[in-house]
């Protein structure tokens, strides 16, 4: 013992200073680094599965996002057909009922004009009929030769004219 | 080879490197036979045990001590960065520290069963040996460890001497007087280390240049010869006044004055080459004021201390008094008288595994620091540089088997002795 130098006062010392290195490590390292090397393995896994179940969120909404917009085509398209027919069912409708109108307009311009014909005709009639027994009472009253006859008339066709301008 | 001659920087740095291995050779140990060896000192006593830098109202600090404490320091430091401001995200020392501890937290829980957190118990001590073990090994091969100290004088060197041979001769001679103890044991002490040599310093410093010549025995420092030892020897016998015996006063005054005496004669391959050239000059032996704490025998020694206690304490907790007991005391009549023989061969395992711990580093860092300073006195300068990164290697792995032994022997001691049986039982 003697000749390698083991005493008890320098055993003790070192041994007593490596128990003192030990707890003092101990506190200084092992304790934060352990307790932070396990809080960050616990991070890290909940990291991990909020990361998971962010991806599974995601994956679905895209799913439902995809689906919507196809539902959403569909009912543009629908829309979209429905207005056409409703445009050219309307432009038919249209159609016809001006059709039916132009017709009314014809039919009532047809009349109108029959009527202003049938009452001018009438009125010339009836003009006439004036003028030949005014023209025919001139004939009784004068003296009518073939000359002075057919100056007569003319004279009572201007008057009549001239009347009718008037 | 072509590159290294178009590029004059590596061109010069390969000539510095040849120029310096041949000033090593030529002044090393090689040269010295040859009349150079401008480099060489002479080989310094290597003392097993720690030497004493220091006495604090009687207590010895020892030099392996201060280093022990200064590489307790270094690990302390590096652990305050490591851990005081820990974060998720690590940086600097903390990096470091964690990846030592990530790695032995792996290893403990893969030898121990290799589930999470199984080998938990084990891995504090395991990574502070480590770490206190590789840290005092390489702080013990820093330079100026084990090469700058005191020189124990002549009169120190006697005084720490006289004291085992003065107990020797009470005990042989209890009649003795003081007087006749001190004059019995000082004709001891150069009966026996008469031809032990010292150095004989220049001033301060360990001469270089000349070698183991610088090296003077102890009979041309005390001038005595075989009959003035024969002449105390009578005059204690006789019980005369030993005050008045003029060669004993003389050694005492040479003692004092350590100091080259006689004409110095070095012998060397037959020659005898006679020189006063070290006259006067002052002799003693380099006390180094640092040396490695895993070079001091206690330092080992209270480790493995350590180490097996705390195995003995894991193994009780473990399995119980009962059940950890009774691994080494086992029952001749109910279990057989070989199974007996085994428990006491494993108790007397534990003994030897502290012991093979104590002497397994104490061993590789001790011829370690031996071979360092060999490399110094055969090729000066360079010589040392692999031999250091050597050191480095060693003192890591050595650091490392400690740590995995503790581990290996902790898990043994834990694992029931009755796993056997209740397999057995199970099929």
């Amino acid at each position: 013992m003697e000749a390698l130098g083991i005493t008890l006062q320098q055993l003790l010392t070192q041994l007593v200073s490596f128990l003192i290195l030990f707890f003092l490590l101990y506190k200084l390292a092992y304790g934060p680094i352990m307790g932070m090397l396990d809080s960050r393995a616990l991070k890290i896994k909940e990291s991990l599965e909020a990361a998971e179940t962010a991806r599974l969120d995601a994956a679905s909404s895209a799913e439902r996002v995809e689906a919507e917009i196809a539902s959403a085509r569909v009912d543009g398209q629908k829309i979209v057909a429905e207005a056409r027919d409703a445009a050219s069912k309307l432009r038919e409708q249209e159609q016809g009922r001006a059709r039916e109108e132009v017709e009314v307009m014809l039919d009532r311009a047809r009349t109108e004009i029959g009527r202003e014909k049938d009452a001018a005709v009438e009125e010339v009639r009836k003009e006439f009929a004036g003028l030949a027994i005014t023209a025919a009472e001139r004939i009784v009253e004068g003296s009518l030769d073939a000359k002075s006859h057919s100056s007569l008339i003319d004279k009572v066709l201007e008057e009549g004219l001239s009347e009718r301008k008037n | 080879m072509g590159k290294l001659l178009s590029s004059p920087k590596l061109l010069a740095i390969a000539i510095a490197a040849v120029a310096a291995l041949l000033v090593s050779v030529a002044g090393g140990a090689l040269g010295a036979s040859f009349g150079l060896g401008f480099l060489g000192g002479p080989i310094p006593f290597i003392s097993i045990p720690a030497e004493r830098v220091a006495s604090i109202g009687g207590y010895d600090l020892l030099n392996s001590t201060v280093m022990f404490w200064f590489g307790g320091f270094v690990l302390l430091f590096i652990a305050w960065r490591a851990g005081r401001n820990v974060k998720d995200v690590p940086s600097g020392w903390q990096n470091l520290m964690e990846m030592i501890y990530e790695f032995f937290s792996n290893t403990v829980d893969g030898v121990a069963g290799g589930t999470p957190k199984a080998g938990r118990r084990f891995l504090a001590l395991v990574s502070t040996i480590f770490l206190v073990v590789m840290i005092i090994n390489w702080v013990g091969i820093l330079p100026g460890v084990g090469s700058v100290g005191r020189i124990e004088t002549i009169d120190e060197w006697t005084h720490h001497h006289l004291e085992a041979f003065e107990a020797e001769v009470e005990e042989a001679h209890p009649s003795y007087n003081h007087e006749q103890v001190e004059a019995a044991a000082m004709v001891h002490l150069l009966e026996e280390h008469g031809d032990d040599t010292f150095v004989a310093f220049d001033g301060a410093i360990v001469p270089l240049g000349r070698g183991e010549q610088q090296r003077v025995p102890l009979n041309k420092i005390i001038s005595f010869d075989h009959g003035d030892l024969e002449d105390i020897e009578k005059a204690i016998e006789d019980g005369d006044d030993l005050s008045l015996l003029p060669i004993l006063e003389s050694i005492h005054h040479d003692i004092e004055t350590g100091v080259v005496k006689g004409k110095f004669a070095y012998k060397e391959g037959g020659d005898i080459e006679a020189s006063s050239e070290l006259l006067g000059k002052k002799v003693g032996l380099l006390v180094p004021y640092l040396r490695g704490a895993s070079t001091d025998i206690n330092t080992t020694l209270a480790i493995a201390l350590v180490a097996m206690f705390t195995v003995q304490f894991w193994g009780f907790r473990a399995l119980g008094v009962r059940g950890y007991g009774g691994k080494f005391l086992v029952n001749p009549i109910t279990q057989g008288p070989i199974a007996t023989f085994v428990g006491i061969l494993e108790a007397f395992g534990e003994l030897t595994r502290t012991i093979s711990f104590t002497f397994r580093l104490f061993g590789n860092m001790f011829a370690g620091e031996i071979l360092l300073i060999a490399m110094a006195f055969l090729l000066p300068l360079i010589g040392i540089i692999p031999f250091m990164g050597l050191e480095l290697f060693v003192g890591v792995i050595q650091a490392y088997i400690f740590a995995m032994l503790t581990l290996v022997f902790g898990v043994m001691a834990v694992a029931s002795h009755g796993d056997h049986d209740s397999h057995a039982e199970d099929h």
